[in-house]
């Protein structure tokens, strides 16, 4: 449950979130270059964050973001303090990434 | 007719998919995967929203005027447009799209993120679509610097 670190803060009824994603977010090129073969490529496809169950804010990404991504994101409606924003991701290989974050 | 038909469904599934929150939204590396090979900034926005007319108001860009590394540029996008969707591209990469927010109820259009990119040595254009719940396409551009580049590993 450590593959992102998350922190969020309810402010007036908006909740900002501020999440790393642990990966190499191995782009093409960089594949090729280290590995000789760019089908060793790895990055995330898809993140999804969720509050109760409910869906605050989804992406589908690219290899065109950083290593160890830092993403913030604003949502308001849902969530109050110490509840918790579960965060969900898969990457090019398959593999699952999944981490939790208190909202103080 | 058949091919009448299959378009259909898809906007009927778009249409569902974006309504309700609760609702899994559309993963678009699976449901657009033409997205995420187009080579250009303009393909890309074809392959996503096909041949629409965008409308260059409404969405607002940050970045720093120059990146000092094309590793990680930090990027913000804002907007008040009641949205479906939000993509960004830019032109510096060899594929040009970065990132497709899904847009949900609770949703504030006010991210960051951090993208690479590569130092071409002429600016680089970040581009950003609003797909609107009105139908429309509203579309903002941002041209920064780098000055190292950030996808040579």
């Amino acid at each position: 449950m450590a593959d992102f670190k998350i922190k969020a803060k309810l402010k007036k009824g908006v909740v900002s979130v501020k999440a790393m994603a642990k990966h190499e977010m191995t782009t093409y090129d960089i594949a090729k270059k280290q590995t000789g073969d760019r089908e060793n490529a790895n990055f995330i496809f898809h993140i999804t964050a969720t509050v109760n169950g409910e869906t605050v804010w989804e992406v589908s990404t690219s290899q065109f973001l950083s290593k160890n991504p830092i993403f913030k994101y604003k949502f308001q409606g849902i969530g109050k303090k110490g509840d918790h924003i579960i965060m969900t991701a898969t990457d090019r290989k398959g593999h699952a990434l999944k981490g939790k974050g208190k909202i103080k | 007719m058949e091919r009448r038909k299959f378009l259909g469904m898809g906007l009927g599934a778009l249409a569902l998919a974006v309504v309700p929150a609760s609702v899994q939204a559309e993963d678009w590396r699976k449901a657009k995967p033409a997205v995420w090979t187009a080579k250009t900034v303009d393909d890309a926005i074809k392959a996503m929203y096909g041949d629409v007319k965008l409308i260059e108001s409404g969405v607002t860009i940050s970045t720093p005027d120059v990146a000092a590394s094309g590793g990680a540029v930090p990027i913000n996008i804002k907007s008040d447009i009641k949205a479906k969707t939000v993509a960004v591209f830019q032109n510096a990469d060899p594929e040009s799209t970065v990132i497709v927010f899904d847009i949900n109820k609770y949703s504030i259009i006010d991210f960051d993120i951090k993208a690479k990119l590569k130092s071409v040595g002429d600016p680089v254009t970040v581009t950003a679509v609003v797909e609107g719940q009105d139908g429309k396409y509203y579309i903002g551009n941002r041209t920064l610097d780098v000055a190292l580049g950030g996808c040579e590993g």
